[in-house]
């Protein structure tokens, strides 16, 4: 187990220049954060939110300016070295691997550092290669791998030392999607044959497929935490199901209203320049289905169904809205639970997040 | 130390991927000019003698025995120096100094690996330089092998007990070449490698004392040129070593603070 308590770290930048005045800038604010064995934890926030910094301490490259981590049990700054042998970090930004060294070659270096046994090593450099899908490309110098090729062989640097806890910053950064999604489920396996992953991303999808528990970040503090499940249900309010009525009438304008009503929502109606409507409906849940099915239900046709996705920066401004109390932030209206609105849907909705937002705004 | 030698591997065969033959002889070609420019002034302009001064602040050696030995040590400094004092900020440019330092292993060990291969390098080319050397007629005056080999490893010693110190400076700053010239020039100047020391103001041999680099030269200048064994010489070897040893400790005490601070610059 990973643990931070109350962990900060804080960059002293020259304003401008070399001899520019100092100025303290704050990247890790707080934050507790938990990284158990056996599963994957997301840490997912904005750029600049303050991950990569909060991950370099957990990687012991930075030290943290107060607070502290522990590695079962062990003080990570004091006992530095010992820590480094279970855990890893694979940073996506990076290349952290050998232009001039073959694949197999950088495998069997990075394994001498880490003290790995001849044999074993051997046998775990093929093993690795294979994994990451490169074992055709062992003795081919990695300067002449693709981008994405470079990477999973990072991916594979990063397990030589088979380390118990391993920290993902951004791994699947500028990836093709099959490639990253071929991550995705090394990643997974990782975390089923019992390693604790830290994940960070500012993809809240890749968070979504991966982690269990996810902290949400905003300028190095603590905004939420949860599953998946529990933050989209928190920020789904953004969630937009728009459904194009061909034949609107009153009656089934009203009927309309009734159905989203019911589910706990407020329609937005607006006329298109077709002599259609338009019917915008926020909504935690997945309502796209039921929300057609009552339209046609109600005898209207439909010329066209779009669902969008909360973004991140919508999630997370909602998140913050939440947090800062009612009355503030986005004009949409989106809230995090505790707010009112979550739990009220289809009655079947995922419990509330543990939104930790009060005690940090507070 | 399986990480000095995997380190030293790992680096021959980078290096011989990155570098051409046509690095070497480039790097060689400056020796040979300093040791040929010399015997041509030597022969042509100075019609084969020197200043009678310049032979008794040597101790009667011939001017161009001097040289070579000064351009041969030179090129040994410059060149490991180079090599190894370069080995972290190399590895921040290429992107590895992350992969490096998450890694428990020690950095002395990967630091030795290193100069291992800049020595072994080093010493085929000054080697060559030496039979250049040998072919224009170049003779040393008198030679004590053991003192001279202690004379060679006494300046592999000091040269890498200064390169850990300049490496950390090199990652600090983010800059290799201010840094690395400064301290070649400051090298060859005060330390006996271009002319004798006795030429320079008393503050300037002062400052030349801290540098472990002087202590070695008067240790391979005295077994390669004076005959001197090494009992005349421990005094000056064991100069060598403990100023060599008070960098070395200096660098590995300061190294870590700099390495955290490159990982911060480099963001
Ligand atoms: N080494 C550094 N020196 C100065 N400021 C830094 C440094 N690293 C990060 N920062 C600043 O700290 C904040 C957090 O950065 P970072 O941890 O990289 O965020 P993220 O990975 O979430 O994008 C940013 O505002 C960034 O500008
Ligand atoms: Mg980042």
């Amino acid at each position: 187990m990973i643990r931070t308590h109350d962990l900060r770290k804080t960059f002293r930048v020259r304003e401008k220049g070399l001899f520019g005045p100092r100025l303290e800038k704050t990247a890790v604010d707080g934050l507790d954060l938990l990284i158990p064995p056996g599963r994957v934890t997301g840490l997912l926030g904005l750029n600049g939110a303050g991950k990569t910094s909060t991950i370099k301490i957990l990687a012991t490259l930075l030290r943290p300016t107060s607070g502290t981590v522990t590695l079962d049990g062990l003080d990570l700054v004091e006992h530095a070295r010992e820590a480094r042998r279970r855990i890893n970090l694979i940073a996506g930004g990076e290349r952290m691997v050998y232009g001039k060294l073959t694949g197999a070659e950088n495998l069997r270096y990075f394994g001498r550092l880490y003290d790995v046994p001849a044999p074993v090593l051997r046998r775990r450099t093929g093993e690795l290669l294979d994994l990451v899908g490169l074992g055709h490309a062992a003795d081919i110098p990695v300067e002449r791998y693709s981008r994405g090729m470079a990477q999973r062989l990072s991916i594979a640097r990063g397990l030589v030392n088979d380390p118990a806890y391993l920290l993902l910053d951004e791994p699947t950064l500028g990836l093709d999607a099959p490639i990253a999604r071929d991550l995705r489920r090394v990643v997974a396996d990782l975390a089923t044959e019992g390693r604790g992953v830290l994940l960070t991303s500012h993809y809240l999808a890749e968070v979504e497929e991966l982690c269990r528990h996810v902290y949400v970040i905003a300028d190095g503090r603590h905004l939420a935490e949860g599953s998946p499940a529990e933050l989209k249900a928190a920020t789904g309010s953004h969630r937009a199901v728009r459904v194009t009525v061909t034949n609107p009438s009153p009656g089934l304008t009203d009927r309309i209203t009734g159905f989203v009503r019911g589910i706990g929502a407020e329609p937005q109606l607006a006329p298109t320049a077709d002599g259609g409507l338009l019917v915008t409906v926020h909504h935690p849940e997945d309502i796209a289905g039921p929300l057609a099915g009552a339209v046609v239900g109600a005898g209207g046709a439909i010329g066209g169904l779009e669902v969008t996705e909360a973004s991140l920066e919508d999630a997370i401004l909602a998140l913050a809205d939440g947090s800062a109390g009612p009355g503030t932030g986005a004009g949409t209206g989106p809230r995090a639970a505790p707010g009112p609105r979550s739990g009220a849907g289809a009655g079947a909705g995922p419990a509330a997040p543990t939104s930790a937002g009060t005690e940090v705004a507070a | 130390m399986p990480v000095a030698w995997a380190t030293l591997r790992r680096t021959w065969t980078m290096t011989g991927r990155a570098y051409p033959w046509s690095y070497a002889v480039g790097c060689l070609l400056t020796g040979i000019l300093t040791i040929g420019l010399s015997y041509l002034a030597l022969h042509a302009v100075g019609g084969g003698t020197v200043a009678a001064d310049f032979t008794a602040r040597t101790g009667g050696a011939d001017y161009l025995g001097y040289i070579a030995i000064g351009a041969g040590a030179f090129m040994f400094t410059v060149r490991m120096l180079l090599w190894s004092s370069k080995a972290l900020i190399t590895e921040q440019r290429q992107g590895t100094l992350g992969a490096l330092l998450v890694a428990p292993a020690g950095r002395l060990p990967y630091l030795l690996g290193f100069t291992g291969f800049a020595l072994a390098n080093t010493v085929v080319e000054v080697g060559l330089l030496g039979g250049f050397a040998a072919l224009l007629g170049i003779t040393l005056p008198a030679c004590q092998p053991l003192a001279a080999l202690a004379g060679v490893l006494a300046l592999a010693f000091a040269v890498f007990a200064l390169s850990v110190v300049l490496g950390a400076l090199m990652i600090v700053a983010g800059e290799a070449h201010i840094s690395q010239n400064t301290v070649f020039l400051a090298v060859s100047l005060l330390c006996g490698i271009t002319f004798p020391n006795s030429y320079l103001p008393e503050p300037a041999r002062l400052l030349a004392e801290t540098l472990p680099v002087t202590s070695a030269m008067d240790v391979l200048r005295g077994a390669l040129s004076h005959g001197a064994g090494l009992a005349d010489l421990a005094p000056r070897l064991l100069t060598c070593l403990a100023l060599g040893a008070g960098y070395l400790l200096l660098g590995l005490l300061v190294l870590p603070g700099a390495e955290r601070r490159a990982i911060e610059r480099s963001y």
